[in-house]
């Protein structure tokens, strides 16, 4: 403190402050001192006055209570994710007030918040029978899907919508039409065509509900699957790995439910008098003929009352081959008769017994204009000599190349299967397939797989317990003994004639269980009960 | 082989079990008290059959996030995990004295194998008791061998049922009376858990559930008529035989050859 009261030069003690600028000046040698008189530019008595702050008002600076600032955030947190779901004003609304009604507005903060956020968003999209996959709002709010199941499980609980008409189950066929509208894949195609592809594709989707492809199966791999099919059926190129990514479908399980739907179809097409030679290789080129089946018998009325006139449609029938016949001796082609291909013309016109006891007949008849549209082509391809003389491959390739997919007429969109409908309704269409779900057919295999594994290890054990009587049994004990080899051999790999199932399969048997009882093939839970029994061995007395 | 005096499954009771059916017991969980402290390091240290990892513990991360928040949380685990053959159980062994038992396919395995545990403890130098013990939790399945219309079913009994096809592929059944949840599969495959007490619980709610499975079963008896209809309908195809005639060969002369 001394030193700051003399002069740093001349210690003179005489120090005075300038009146003008504050500073300090020594009187004697008159040194301007070092700057000592530092005042706050705001604040203070004698300061500027500054903007009064209060609270709850915005703008820089402003500073909001806790709840307040954590319900403005939320809030905007709402917009946002609503924003980012595409959901419109009034659903933004809907999302916001249920968040507010559950948390008691409190609204809240934090990871768990998004979910509920987006659990909320999932559950007034469904309230409404909108589609909102619960994938895509996972994907939306960056959490894992099951995380935000649970909590759309609570909301809903929360809620109280136990009833159907409060909650309905997701909406397959509206997800179907929504994707078809917006997907990019589709983006080039015309409103006719697309309008066309919906048809086909409810009517698909439905057929594929009746055939229980879509129980207990994740929705969106079943509408990237229809979306494939319908646009290959129309010529729209389109890759399962886009569709399946643009629509949060997982790309494995949508090519697995394409080959499935695939499948059925080719199990429809058995139906058809060519049902043989259709696979799943060519059923896309057979597909407009399946589908138009499909469609037929969903319009027909299998306990209608309209008669036909049996007469009659022989008569039809026999004129059309009569007349096209003529038509092809007038073309003058030398075509080789092929064996393969008599088949199409077995038709056995004195089976009246069984057309009375069938559908309506009307219903199946093709278009005329398809019809004629195809023979036209035909025959002008026999005209230009395309058949004639030619080698079987290069008639194959011809074959092959004709598309009736570019043929639309045979697509009628009438039936009502091509309209949304109650699952009652669908169940009641017969769209020429009644197929069970593959999981039950798949069980039912691995039941008819172990039924034989016992029966064999029946016969292995009666081989050694009565070699005498089972002596005659020895070739068909070992033909079943073979039938047990694994049929995939790698190399290198021992492989044994018994595998461990059948000897605990002859563990079983020999320990007194029911057969029906191996053959639901608990084997752990069947040898901790009848074997080890509690650590009790019962003895084998030979 | 009756004359080699080996036990048996017991033919079913009909009275008991209208449906013919009777659920296969998986698994049994219990609960009893050791009553006494356990130091659990020393028991990891004596017992060559048990587990003790309370601060790093195995942690399982799986390729596809099938369960992740479930096992994720599994780093470490307070417990002594203890396994024995016969019956073939693993216990839960808590400080406090606590113990579970899981994996007894009855529940006089259960039982037996807790006992077998609390020995154990007992052996290790605790002066363990056996107080309490509770059956918590039956787990049983069966298949009614016939394939079910889930979405049906959600439809008519919404208010017990759960069918979210999104996250999980059967429909959980969470019936009142006795208080059991049902797993219902496409399938026909039935998974019951929930029951406490006795397993009598899990066989009547499968014969109470059993009555609305029949009337949402699916029919198998379809497929015959799809195929007598076949002959049906060859009529109608013969439009068809003629079009794929067209389609796959200019083959008039083969049915004129025929005539």
């Amino acid at each position: 403190m001394s030193s700051s009261n003399s002069c740093t030069q001349c210690k003179s003690k005489s120090l005075v402050r300038d009146d003008v600028t504050g500073h300090l000046v020594c009187e004697t040698c008159g040194l301007l001192q070092e700057f000592d008189s530092f005042e706050a530019h705001f604040g203070g008595i004698s300061g500027p006055q500054g903007t009064f702050v209060r609270v709850g008002t915005s703008g820089t600076g402003t500073l909001f209570n806790y709840k307040e600032k954590k319900v403005y955030e939320a809030q905007k947190f709402i917009d946002d994710i609503v924003y980012k779901l595409g959901l419109s004003g009034s659903k933004s609304n809907d999302v916001k007030s249920m968040v507010a009604t559950i948390t008691d507005g409190e609204y809240g903060q934090g990871h768990w918040f998004t979910i509920f956020v987006g659990a909320c968003a999932y559950v007034v999209m469904r309230k409404d029978n909108k589609s909102l996959p619960m994938a895509e709002v996972s994907s939306v709010i960056g959490s894992d899907e099951f995380e935000l199941g649970r909590m759309v499980y609570r909301v809903v609980e929360f809620q109280n919508l136990k009833r159907t008409e409060d909650y309905p189950e997701f909406d397959i066929i509206s997800s179907f039409e929504r994707w078809l509208r917006n997907s990019r894949s589709f983006a080039g195609v015309g409103e006719d065509e697309k309008e066309r592809m919906r048809k086909q594709g409810i009517f698909l989707i439905q057929c594929m509900v009746k055939w229980s492809l879509t129980t207990g199966r994740r929705p969106l791999p079943v509408i990237v699957a229809v979306l494939v099919f319908v646009g290959e059926l129309n010529q729209v190129k389109v890759k399962i790995e886009d569709i399946a990514k643009e629509v949060h479908a997982k790309v494995y399980t949508s090519k697995a439910r394409y080959r499935e739907l695939l499948n059925a179809l080719v199990k429809v097409a058995q139906a058809l008098p060519w049902g043989k030679d259709v696979t799943v290789k060519n059923i896309m080129k057979n597909a407009p003929f399946v589908i138009q089946y499909m469609e037929k018998k969903s319009m027909s009325n299998p306990g209608g009352k309209e008669k036909r006139d049996l007469e009659s449609l022989r008569l039809d029938l026999e004129d059309m081959v009569s007349e096209c016949l003529t038509k092809g001796f007038d073309n003058g082609t030398d075509l080789v008769c092929r064996e393969d291909y008599s088949r199409y013309f077995k038709v056995d016109f004195d089976e009246k017994s069984a057309l009375v006891s069938g559908g309506d007949m009307e219903n199946f008849m093709l278009s005329p204009e398809c019809l004629s549209m195809v023979y036209a082509k035909v025959s002008s391809e026999v005209g230009n000599g395309i058949f004639a003389n030619e080698g079987n491959e290069v008639y194959s390739r011809e074959i092959c190349d004709f598309d009736f997919r570019v043929c639309t007429e045979w697509w009628t969109g009438e039936s009502e299967l091509s309209k949304k409908l109650l699952l009652k309704q669908i169940l009641e269409k017969d769209v020429g397939l009644e197929a069970l779900p593959p999981s039950f057919v798949a069980g039912c295999k691995v039941y008819e797989k172990r039924r034989e594994k016992i029966s064999a290890a029946k016969q292995r054990i009666d081989r050694i317990m009565l070699p005498l009587i089972a002596g005659s049994d020895d070739n068909r004990s070992i033909s079943c003994v073979d039938d047990l080899q694994p049929r995939k051999k790698r190399k290198g790999a021992k492989v044994d004639v018994i595998s461990w199932e059948d000897l605990i399969i002859e563990t079983l048997l020999l320990h007194q269980v029911k057969e029906e009882e191996i053959e639901k093939g608990h084997y752990n839970t069947l040898m901790d009960l009848y074997v080890f029994n509690s650590g009790i061995v019962p003895k084998i007395t030979g | 082989m009756a004359e080699q005096g080996l036990e048996g499954s017991q033919p079913v009771d009909l009275t008991k079990h209208p449906s013919g059916i009777v659920p296969t017991l998986q698994n049994i969980v219990s609960t009893v008290n050791l009553d006494c402290k356990l130091d659990l390091k020393a028991i990891a240290l004596q017992a060559r059959n048990a587990e003790y990892n309370p601060k790093a513990c195995y942690l399982y991360t799986p390729p596809q996030p099938l369960f992740p928040s479930f096992l994720s949380v599994f780093k470490r685990f307070a417990a002594v995990i203890m396994r024995i053959r016969e019956p073939k159980t693993t216990a839960l062994i808590f400080a406090s004295g606590k113990m579970v038992c899981t994996g007894a396919k009855s529940e006089t395995q259960s039982k037996l194998a807790a006992r077998k545990y609390a020995r154990i403890i007992q052996k290790l130098g605790f002066p363990a008791k056996f107080k309490d013990f509770k059956i918590q939790n039956i787990v049983g399945s069966c298949d009614v061998k016939f394939p079910i219309r889930l979405e049906g079913l959600a439809y008519s009994h919404g208010a017990f049922s759960s069918y979210e096809p999104e996250l999980f592929p059967g429909l959980i059944y969470r019936m009142k009376q006795p208080k059991i949840v049902l797993l219902i599969f496409v399938s026909g495959k039935i998974v019951l858990t929930g029951a406490k007490v006795v397993r009598d619980e899990t066989y009547t709610a499968f014969e109470n559930i059993y009555p609305v499975l029949t009337e949402f079963r699916k029919n198998q008896q379809c497929f015959d008529l799809i195929i007598g209809e076949q002959l049906v309908i060859s009529y109608a195809h013969f439009h068809i035989h003629v079009l794929k005639a067209c389609y796959e060969e200019w083959g008039f002369t083969s049915y004129h050859s025929t005539e």
